[in-house]
């Protein structure tokens, strides 16, 4: 399966953010859950990741834990909702 | 007063050369291979060489830790200053690892140790500090308490106002009771001298240099205490 150009940059956003030693673009597969299970994050990553898509995209991302739970399961719904919604 | 014994110790440096004692890691960043690297990403070198050294001392992480850090993680808290008059929002990763029990926090998590935990910071009198609470926790009837002093360089910003810290971590076990491999410390009052008040307060540093024998004493100036090990035992 092939990478668009926005989910690898969001794979670099994660791992820069978050600080994942040890992890490469590579390592995160698009599809596969970003939390928890899959690459494993965290409740604080998920804030953190937050704060970074709204300085680098300006998504504001409602308080709804459905909504957000949604957007965040991988990186292709990640990247769905950075096409949808970005402003910058 | 109640006698304490050092059962065992590991320290943290890149400022001293080992001379083959395996007890002293001197590596300019601790391998931090104790915790899992999702955990040990969020951690500083200080964090990372606590972390390793309190599962060395303490494998099934069953004992009281003590954690005592004078200025804990400066550069985490002014960042976020800078973030905050730049009219940034905060990260909330840095400001979650900010505060003073962070590391140990980390370590809990990592560990599985769900004992109490302390985090001290005293001004300079951490070493006193933490003399006192191990005696407590003993007194109450802990076989062991993990001590752990750690401290890294203040940020260049704050510089002027602290005293100058290079980067080490020490963690000790103690006890009551006397072993074969066990040390005696000699806790005493320290006599009023002229010179005394000018002290400068124990570092995390100092510690290792006692430990392996570079410093006769620890000399607390705040607590009006000194501390050596008992007379005629070598240097571990």
């Amino acid at each position: 399966m092939t990478t668009t150009a926005l989910e690898h940059e969001l794979k670099e956003l994660i791992i820069e953010t978050l600080e994942l030693e040890d992890v490469t673009a590579d390592d995160i597969d698009p599809q596969e859950p970003l939390f928890v299970e899959g690459l494993g994050l965290d409740s604080i990553d998920a804030l953190e990741l937050g704060l970074a898509l709204q300085k680098r995209y300006g998504i504001t991302l409602e308080s709804d834990a459905e909504s957000s739970r949604q957007h965040f399961a991988n990186l292709k719904s990640l990247a769905a909702l950075v096409e949808a919604r970005r402003v910058k | 007063m109640t006698d304490l014994y050092l059962q065992d110790w590991r320290g943290w440096t890149p400022h001293r050369d080992a001379a083959g004692n395996t007890r002293l890691d001197t590596r300019d960043k601790p391998a931090g291979t104790a915790i899992p690297a999702m955990l040990r990403r969020r951690l500083n070198l200080i964090g990372r060489a606590v972390c390793d050294m309190l599962l060395e001392l303490d494998p099934a992480s069953n004992h009281v830790v003590l954690h005592a850090s004078r200025h804990g993680d400066g550069d985490r808290t002014l960042e976020m200053l800078y973030a905050l008059d730049d009219g940034d929002p905060l990260s909330p990763a840095r400001f979650g690892l900010s505060v003073h029990n962070a590391t140990i926090g980390v370590y809990s998590i990592a560990s599985g140790n769900r004992r109490s935990q302390q985090a001290i910071a005293a001004s300079g009198a951490e070493w006193g500090a933490l003399m006192a609470e191990a005696r407590g926790y003993l007194a109450d009837g802990e076989s062991s308490v993990l001590v752990v002093f750690g401290d890294q360089p203040v940020p260049e910003r704050f510089a002027a106002y602290a005293p100058n810290t290079l980067a080490a971590a020490v963690a000790l076990r103690l006890g009551l009771v006397p072993g074969a491999d066990t040390r005696r410390l000699v806790d005493r009052s320290l006599e009023t001298g002229p010179d005394h008040a000018l002290l400068p307060a124990p570092q995390p540093l100092d510690i290792i240099d006692w430990l392996t024998g570079q410093q006769a004493f620890i000399r607390c100036a705040r607590t009006h205490r000194e501390w050596c090990w008992e007379p005629a035992s070598d240097t571990q």
